[in-house]
């Protein structure tokens, strides 16, 4: 087992070490001192207690939506619309959160996550419809769904869920009872120990059920799966929701634990970054944890970089993407896949 | 002298000689056919020639001059084109477009459409060829058309030698008759036209010499005005010596382990693939299915395990109809399968050993419960399995990936085989395996048929067929002859083969 995750992990580790030789070179190239930069980048992220609660927040709607990308992934559905799922997410939480409670607090927060959640779903689910009614390529009806769910918030905000001020073009805050409680007094919140138990939930879907099984044997081998009596369609169907379902409970939780309300250019783009992070975590539940938690730290560090480094704090971009194309390139390289050299 | 010849040339893949020191002579202005089995070498021979492959051993002579292809452009430089039973026409671009691609003397840089158009003309023309409207789009001519533009593409880029593999296979019988025409026409003009076929009537009916290979060697060399039909499928098929694996075939008649009645079906392209196939398997028998690949093999399988619903006809396993063609519904009735292709719908590459073992209907049903993997068992049950069909592997959660070829085909033969299915079907089982693995699913084919199952084992290799079957039948045309019982006449058998008409 630990050996298994061991050589599952090995790409991740080494696309990660060649990403972090070309950044340093790119900030030797620059004029500055890498290892100044690095160091800075650690101290900043976890350097105290105020800051390593800021790396978690930062990962939380990572590592959702990384799970989102993993659940869809290895079922082989390319969902690239998590940011708009996220989006419908959020939305559904700031429209639900901002009406009079009717019940108890704690029972009203559930009901609008998990409503948000099944917003996200409902939202992967058009694209669903489409590719299992159509065959609509996912990729292109995920990215377009995205610039819908854009437009529709843009125009909400400005619009019929405009704050009751209406100076500014964002929603009122949600009623305080729908906080999602903080451990003060830092911002960390519970909505990360909500992920880390999806994280924990994911892991037994995919490896211990029969849903779960079947959902990657469709993803690894379509035609075998369908031959073996395995309703491919179906699967497929159920991982893409379920993959909204997370992405559209990151939104929520955003908007319930950090922001409280929902505006235009609400999400710096984690449905996209999510890709990174379920592919660096070579799209296991587990894997998937940790590399949401260093691109975190990542950005966490990023400004204190910037101030004692004086390096930009793109960079963490820059080292974000090399890492992708690393392991992308990596998953050409057989003795990686365990494949015989002699083959057949 | 021979326009072009191959001395002593050998080729080898890993454990199969596919060519034997073979030697052959071809004249210019002669359509020459290549006749054999599957796996006979003739495609081996042809990709020599093309370049495409390198013998191991021995020459090719173009003009009396030994030459040495490194690739299928040096072959077209020295003249010698050929058409694949796959196209290779890029189907968005127009006619004229296709041809430019081949055409010599096109600048790097500019596209010239209508010089295109007119050097395809001008081509076709010259070579007298009927070609389709140079703007037309590929993707809506007709197959025989395409072949044509295939065969004028060739020609443009070689012009002395022609190789067509298995041309007629994709045409309408009309087509046929325009592409003999054709051949006919190139005849004329002193060019040599080869083509590779496994059908008696065609090369009868328009070749000047035969080649007969079997297992990878040359039978004869014959003029095909001196030979009847009954001599070439003798030749074709060789001594028929059945080397029995089973002590004693005991079918129980009358206990009906499939029947399948008046089964009509479609291919992908929509063309009749099965026509009225009936037959009966006995619970303990193994019915072998003889033939060449793509005259209906593929269908039959996956109508029987539930991938392909037919037009029309019933398949019933032990009396019982099937009520539905989807796979779930084929398990549900005891239908088991070893697939044709073991990569492409056997096994998921990327998953585990002992995830699959799991990978069937049935399978995954016993070894879960209220949707939840019973890992433990299903763990155990893949450690038995690999022990009792000798399967070596590194661990159950290694990459199935990483097994040999053989060893694949055992976790798929054991997984199925553990079912316990009633039925079992079959598609080439040991193509691709080396003598001990093939060993060892053949017996275990054999074992499954004396425990009661049904066996269908449909195959393009005969050896195989004749070995393992009680009775065996031929798929040609996608119509199943009446199954013939040892011992068997291989002059029948090959005639069968070769779609000389039914019994």
């Amino acid at each position: 087992m630990i050996r298994r995750l061991a050589i599952r992990l090995l790409p991740s580790c080494l696309a990660l070490l060649g990403a972090l030789l070309v950044s340093a070179a790119i900030i030797v190239v620059s004029g500055h001192n890498p290892w100044l930069a690095f160091s800075a980048v650690v101290q900043g992220a976890f350097g105290s207690l105020d800051s390593v609660s800021e790396v978690a927040v930062k990962s939380c709607p990572l590592l959702l939506t990384g799970l989102a990308i993993a659940v869809s992934f290895q079922a082989g559905v390319w969902n690239i619309g998590a940011e708009g799922q996220l989006l419908m997410g959020a939305l559904a939480m700031a429209a639900l959160g901002t009406r009079a409670a009717t019940l108890p607090a704690w029972l009203d927060l559930s009901v609008d996550l998990v409503a948000a959640a099944g917003c996200g779903a409902a939202w992967a689910g058009i694209a669903g419809q489409l590719k299992r009614r159509r065959n609509v390529n996912e990729v292109i009806s995920t990215i377009m769904l995205n610039f819908i769910a854009l437009a529709l918030i843009s125009y909400l905000v400005q619009g019929p869920l405009m704050e009751a001020g209406g100076r500014y073009p964002q929603t009122d805050a949600i009623l305080p009872g729908l906080w999602l409680p903080r451990l003060s007094p830092y911002r960390v919140h519970l909505g990360v120990v909500v992920a880390l138990l999806m994280a924990a939930a994911l892991h037994v879907l995919l490896y211990h059920t029969v849903a779960g099984y079947e959902m990657r044997a469709a993803g690894a081998n379509p035609q075998a799966a369908r031959l073996a009596g395995i309703n491919v369609d179906r699967r497929l169907l159920l991982a893409l929701m379920l993959s909204g379902g997370f992405a559209g409970l990151a939104g929520a939780i955003e908007v319930s634990a950090v922001t409280r309300r929902l505006y235009e250019h609400f999400s710096p783009g984690w449905g996209f970054t999510a890709i990174a992070v379920g592919l660096l975590g070579r799209l296991s539940p587990a894997g998937v944890v940790v590399a949401a938690f260093f691109f975190g730290a990542l950005d966490t560090g990023s400004n204190a970089m910037q101030r004692v480094a004086g390096v930009s704090s793109v960079l963490v971009s820059i080292i974000q993407a090399t890492v992708i194309l690393f392991l992308v390139t990596l998953e050409r390289v057989h003795w990686l896949r365990g494949t015989p050299s002699s083959g057949e | 002298m021979s326009l072009l010849a191959v001395r002593g040339v050998s080729k080898r893949f890993h454990a199969v000689q596919a060519l034997a020191r073979v030697d052959l002579d071809f004249r210019a202005g002669e359509i020459h056919a290549i006749l054999g089995e599957n796996g006979a070498g003739k495609s081996t021979l042809m990709h020599v020639l093309d370049g495409v492959l390198r013998p191991d051993d021995g020459t090719i002579l173009v003009d009396g001059q030994a030459v040495s292809f490194a690739s299928p452009r040096d072959a077209r430089a020295a003249g010698i084109g050929m058409v694949h039973q796959h196209f290779t026409l890029v189907e968005a671009l127009t006619v004229a477009e296709n041809l430019a691609l081949s055409l010599p003397g096109q600048s790097r840089w500019r596209f010239d459409a209508t010089a295109a158009a007119a050097a395809a003309t001008e081509l076709a023309s010259r070579i007298g060829l009927d070609l389709s409207p140079p703007d037309a789009l590929v993707r809506d001519l007709p197959v025989g058309a395409r072949q044509r533009l295939e065969i004028l593409k060739a020609l443009a880029a070689a012009g002395r030698v022609l190789i067509l593999d298995e041309p007629t296979a994709v045409l309408t019988p009309q087509e046929v008759g325009q592409l003999f025409a054709m051949l006919r026409e190139l005849r004329t003009q002193n060019r040599l036209v080869i083509f590779i076929t496994h059908k008696l009537r065609e090369v009868k009916a328009v070749a000047d010499r035969v080649t007969i290979m079997r297992r990878g060697c040359v039978i004869d060399t014959l003029a095909v005005r001196d030979v009847t039909e009954n001599q070439m499928a003798e030749l074709m098929v060789g001594e028929v010596m059945p080397t029995h694996t089973r002590a004693a075939p005991a079918p129980t008649p009358g206990e009906a382990g499939l029947a399948v009645a008046h089964l009509h079906a479609h291919d992908a392209r929509g063309l009749p693939a099965l026509v009225d196939v009936s037959f009966v398997v006995h619970a303990g028998e193994i019915l072998g299915v003889a033939g060449v690949d793509g005259n209906g093999q593929r269908e039959l399988f996956e109508v029987l395990v539930g991938l392909l619903p037919p037009d029309r006809g019933s398949v019933a396993v032990g009396g019982h109809a099937l009520t539905g063609f989807t796979p779930s519904a084929a398990h549900a009735a005891g239908i088991g399968h070893i697939p044709p292709d073991r990569h492409r719908e056997g096994l998921a590459l990327s998953m585990t050993v002992a995830e699959n073992f799991l990978l069937s209907r049935t399978t995954l049903d016993r070894f879960s419960r209220r949707g939840l993997l019973q890992w433990g068992a299903a763990r155990r049950f893949a450690r038995e399995l690999a022990q009792q069909y000798a399967i070596s592997y590194a661990g159950l959660d290694t990459p199935v990936r990483s097994l040999s070829g053989g060893n694949q085909q055992r976790v798929i033969v054991a997984r199925e085989l553990a079912d316990q299915p009633r039925v079992l079907v079959t598609v080439n089982p040991t193509r691709g395996l080396d003598v001990h693995a093939a060993r060892a699913v053949a017996d275990a084919i054999v074992n499954v048929a004396r425990r009661g199952c049904a066996v269908v084992l449909i195959s393009t290799d005969l050896d195989e067929v004749l070995d393992l079957s009680d009775r065996i039948t031929v798929l040609s045309r996608g119509r199943l002859s009446a199954p013939l019982t040892p011992p068997i006449d291989p002059e029948r058998l090959g005639l069968l083969m070769a779609g000389a008409g039914s019994v």
